[in-house]
């Protein structure tokens, strides 16, 4: 009896295991094949595979639809947002774990109001203004600090982070004659190389897929577009007439950088994960 | 005393790129909208300024206490679907599974995907009339007739299924983080004293879990709250206003989508309607905290 | 304490000051895209005269012109118009192109709002009046010859293409409105004819999609996903076919009245209840309307003039097509079928830094050549008397159905207004889906249409003469 139920319970839980699993792959994989179908074969629609394979609708994505500028500026966005997040975070976080100061909890509670305050989408019109008056608005760049100033989850995360590592190490460093910048990027950051993994990650995903920022951002300027914006643009045909097979074709070249980086990096995500739970 | 500026000097310099970016691009904002909020103001010319009119607006503006009450369904749907199926996979995924690298790998998959774009995909694969789920539903003959979708009926039902399929994964890696941290001995103590795997669930796994539980229900009720990216790509808050939620109508306010003739930017308004969002959202998640308080003091 | 409050006044200090830059900037940038009220004319002068003071463009260094557009279904052909014109030009002027999508008249105000105007845009009728309105546009008298004059002088008009007794732009082409059906299907369903009431229309929608149901034909569409783009390509042609303004505008009293709009919706509501959408038209893109309609789908809908160039180019199908006049509420044609988007075409930037230059090149693109083979081309109707004269008719599968005919004509203008609360497509889509009580719906509409056209002529930016006399069968009063 006893045995009964370990096996029905055993098998319940792969059913649900696996039905989630084919749940979630589902849309990835119906992107997939419909990558390789022709326009009119998505447009009619009613096929499961491709009746042959299309792969040039890529080739087609990449130069026609000007996937490669996209994929270039997201690149950009993606690289410096992450190198800035975490330099600004980081320093932050390092002269709060360290030191007092006048104003220090007020610094941190401004930090942590800023994770909880949202009020949607009317930041974009005064974050644009002051990117005009500093004539940045007509490059990534005003994206790329609006997406730094947003660091205080970060922040936390390698507050925690911080706290890990021994005072005894600076304290033997500034002995040693050692400044304070110099302790810190020579000896502190270094050790601080798994922390800033994780958050990178964080950083670089969350910047990989922004949409609606650089959408707003980059409506005058078309050639400033990231992946996500000239993807979901694609559905209005600004190149021709609509081309789901082209948009599905660029959806996976999208997937495929953030896939790599996720699979190197798979271990440190998990423990990412841990650390901010705990910090 | 050198010595004394000297560190401030070095507080300083360290601290300024954050408080910089954070009082211009964070703190700024927020001043910037509590202002225009007792105005008039369509993004051109000169504000106007008119006192609390905004929020008189605001009350009698059934379409935004409309898509309050949405946010809701959408948030709790996402809620209620999200979190049992995260932390079951969680929890089986925590025994010693063969596979369960990959299956863990698999259910990760959709947080490092873009929501704009896999909403674009949905999108498609959710058409009523060629898209790929009823094409599929259909040759398994789970339905005789294809499903509208996104239609009045069902698009609140799809778009919370689409939210709950982005989310699954990051909070199983949440729980799953939590779970590791439960000291493996409890276990071992009661298999020993011949605890079904149902009761070690509820008595060791459940209550070791509640503290990483708690934070991770705030971290979902606030970015389920504030999730409207997939819904302005899927279905623009239609049919009929039937996903509206509000930080979407608080959006196409300042930028209203898809239509091909000018509609005014309401800024003023716009910024009278994002305050009201913050302190909706901000007494949810206050009031979550005071709640899970109360419980652990039930303990 | 003490450091506390030291720390807040830092922040408030970093803040103010980061405010103050940007508050300044504000100001620039409002007085730089005008004041509004009319005074538009005044600062466009100056700031033109501003940007002069940078020097004029030396000799070998081009002149560069930002012209922006959204129209997409010419697009080829436009390109190509420009990049002879950059070929050939004397004045050394280089002209880039951009074509916008749906966020057109955001990336404008947003253009606007950052000094990054482009120095030529696409006016449609539906716009002009809110760009002129914020300040955009530079009036064009001062470059007008004699010969543009005689050219275009009869078309200009109030409240479309001048304002305030000023010109900003100068008419091309219009579209018209027809409802695009299938022949094939209507045959297969024993019809013999288009619908000419819009009983008719319910009536044929049902027949094809009990003749065709089983094989997923279905007998009517559109692209509701947008409501005001569906109601605005459908309802509009039916009203002013059936004696009323489009836009729910009454142009007798000069004020709003949407309860002949409400009787339209009626029948949409009848095919609704009916089954004859095709199934998902609530969340439905034109252009995935448009696949359905090439894949033999969908047994009819309406649109503009520009769909027989779509199923050339974007959509090609095998399908035997046509499009005929709209339906009438009655059957009987009491007034005549709007041309719409038709005063206006291209417009020069109040911001623009070679507003000279920007004429040259609108010059160029409103040369006769240009312009009769834009209408012979099938991108748009030419209106202009002497291009009507020299063209010949599109030679596009389909075009024959959407010619200018004796039921077709210009309309004056209806103001454009911002409500509060739901546009009425939001409200009358609404009730085509859930009912209500359509009366209670107009009352609703009008009052607050026009409490917002009240407020909007009291800020001056519309002003609005009631026409006791106007005949919907002669809008244009000849």
């Amino acid at each position: 009896m006893n045995k009964l139920t370990k096996v029905a319970g055993r098998t319940i839980m792969w059913a649900f295991l696996l039905l989630t699993a084919v749940l979630t792959l589902f849309p990835i994989l119906m992107t997939l094949t419909g990558s390789l179908k022709t326009g009119a074969e998505m447009m009619t629609g009613g096929t499961l595979w491709p009746s042959k394979l299309q792969f040039a609708n890529y080739a087609e994505a990449w130069k026609q639809a000007n996937f490669a500028r996209y994929t270039w500026n997201s690149a950009f966005v993606s690289v410096m947002v992450t190198i800035g997040t975490l330099l600004v975070a980081a320093m932050a976080a390092y002269v709060v774990d360290r030191r007092t100061f006048p104003g220090k909890s007020l610094y941190v509670m401004v930090q942590a109001s800023m994770m909880f305050i949202s009020v949607g989408a009317i930041v974009l019109r005064p974050q644009f203004e002051m990117m005009v008056a500093l004539h940045l608005n007509t490059t990534l760049w005003g994206v790329i600090l609006i997406l730094i100033s947003a660091h205080s989850s970060t922040f936390f995360m390698l507050l925690g982070f911080f706290k890990a590592i021994p005072r005894e190490l600076d304290e033997a460093a500034m002995v040693d004659g050692s400044g304070f910048a110099r302790t810190f990027f020579r000896i502190i950051l270094p050790l601080l190389a798994p922390g800033l993994g994780v958050a990178g990650l964080f950083a670089f995903r969350h910047a990989w897929n922004e949409y609606i920022l650089p959408l707003v951002f980059t409506m005058t300027n078309p050639q400033l577009q990231t992946l996500t914006v000239g993807l979901a643009n694609l559905r209005y045909g600004a190149s021709a007439a609509m081309q789901i097979h082209l948009m599905m074709a660029g959806a996976c070249l999208s997937i495929l950088p953030m896939l790599i980086v996720y699979m190197v990096a798979n271990k440190s995500f998990i423990q990412v994960t841990a650390g901010s739970v705990k910090g | 005393m050198s010595m004394k500026w000297k560190r401030l000097g070095e507080n300083v310099w360290f601290l300024s790129p954050s408080i910089v970016l954070t009082a211009a691009l964070g703190v700024y904002p927020l001043i910037w909208m509590l202002r225009y909020m007792f105005y008039d103001y369509a993004g051109y010319g000169e504000p106007l300024f008119i006192g609390l009119d905004n929020f008189q607006r605001l009350m009698r503006d059934g379409q935004f206490w409309e898509s309050v009450g949405q946010t809701f369904v959408y948030a709790g749907g996402k809620l209620v679907l999200t979190l049992p199926v995260s932390l079951l996979l969680a929890v089986f995924l925590n025994g010693k599974l063969r596979g369960a690298g990959l299956l863990r790998g698999i259910y990760f998959v959709p947080t490092i995907i873009s929501t704009a774009v896999i909403s674009v995909v949905f999108y498609t694969i959710f058409n009523a009339y060629n898209g790929m789920v009823n094409t599929v539903l259909m040759k398994l003959h789970l339905i005789g007739q294809p499903i509208d979708w996104l239609g009045p009926k069902y698009a609140m039902l799809t778009v919370i299924l689409v939210a709950v399929w982005g989310a699954v994964g990051n909070y199983m890696l949440l729980f799953l983080a939590g779970l590791q941290g439960i000291p493996q001995d409890l276990y071992e103590s009661a298999s020993i004293d011949g605890a079904s795997a149902s009761r070690r669930l509820w008595s060791i796994t459940l209550p070791m879990l509640a503290p990483v539980a708690q934070l991770v229900i705030m971290l979902a009720i606030i970015a389920s709250l504030k999730g409207y990216e997939s819904i302005m790509l899927i279905t623009e808050g239609g049919p009929i206003g039937k996903t509206e939620v509000m930080y979407l109508y608080l959006y196409k306010l300042l930028f209203p989508v898809s239509t091909g003739s000018p509609v005014e930017q309401q800024l003023g308004y716009g910024s009278a309607v994002g305050f009201a969002t913050a302190v909706i959202v901000g007494a949810i998640t206050g009031l979550y905290f005071l709640l899970s308080r109360k419980m652990n003091k039930m303990y | 304490m003490q450091k506390k409050w030291v720390g807040l006044s830092l922040a408030l200090v970093l803040a103010l000051v980061i405010a103050g830059c940007s508050g300044n900037s504000g100001t620039n940038g409002t007085s730089n895209t005008g004041t509004g009220n009319g005074g538009d004319t005044n600062n466009a002068a100056t700031n033109t005269g501003n940007n002069n003071a940078t020097p004029d463009t030396p000799a070998g260094e081009p002149v560069q012109l930002k012209y922006w557009t959204d129209d997409r279904h010419d697009q080829e052909y436009i390109k190509e118009l420009v990049d002879e014109f950059n070929a050939t030009n004397e004045d050394n002027i280089q002209v880039e192109l951009t074509v916008m999508s749906e966020n057109y008249t955001q990336s404008v105000d947003i253009a606007f709002s950052s000094n990054q105007a482009p120095d030529v845009l696409r006016l449609k009728s539906g716009n002009t009046p809110d760009f002129f309105k914020k300040g955009y546009l530079a009036p064009i008298d001062a470059y007008m010859t004699d010969a543009l004059n005689e050219k275009f002088g009869n078309l200009l008009l109030d409240g479309v293409n001048r304002f305030g007794g000023k010109v900003y732009s100068l008419p091309n082409t219009g579209l018209t409105l027809r409802l695009v059906y299938n022949k094939d299907l209507f045959a297969k369903a024993g019809i013999e004819s288009p619908p000419a009431s819009l009983q008719e229309m319910v009536d044929d929608a049902k027949a094809i999609t009990e003749m065709g149901k089983s094989k997923g034909i279905y007998g009517f569409a559109l692209n509701y996903k947008s409501p005001k783009s569906a109601f605005d390509r459908s309802v509009r042609e039916i009203l002013s076919l059936s004696g009323h303004q489009g836009l729910g505008f009454d142009l007798k009293t000069g004020q709003f009245d949407f309860a002949p709009y409400g009787q339209i919706i009626e029948y949409f509501k009848q095919m609704y209840e009916d089954g004859s959408f095709l199934p998902g038209a609530e969340s439905l893109d034109i252009d995935p309307l448009r696949a359905q309609f090439a894949a033999g789908k969908i047994g009819m809908y309406l649109s503009f003039s520009t769909e027989p160039g779509v199923y050339t180019d974007q959509f090609p199908t095998d399908i035997n097509w046509g499009g005929a006049l709209a339906p009438s509420l009655d059957g009987e044609i009491k007034g005549t079928s709007e041309i719409v988007s038709a005063g206006t075409w291209l417009g020069i930037s109040a911001q623009s830094a070679n507003p000279e230059a920007a004429f040259k090149f609108m010059q160029y693109m409103y040369g006769d050549e240009i312009l009769t083979t834009y209408h012979e081309k099938g991108f748009g109707i030419a209106i202009v008397p002497s291009i009507v004269e020299q063209a010949g008719d599109p030679d596009i599968a389909g075009m024959e159905g959407f010619l200018v005919g004796e039921h077709d004509s210009l309309w004056p203008v209806s103001p454009t207004v911002t409500p509060e609360g739901p546009g009425y497509a939001d409200a009358y889509f609404k009730y085509m889906i859930e009912g209500g009580d359509v009366g209670a719906i107009a009352e609703d509409l009008n009052t607050r249409y026009n409490a917002a056209l009240a407020s909007a002529i009291e800020k001056g930016e519309v002003s609005v003469t009631p026409m006791p006399d106007f005949d919907p069968a002669n809008p244009q009063g000849e």
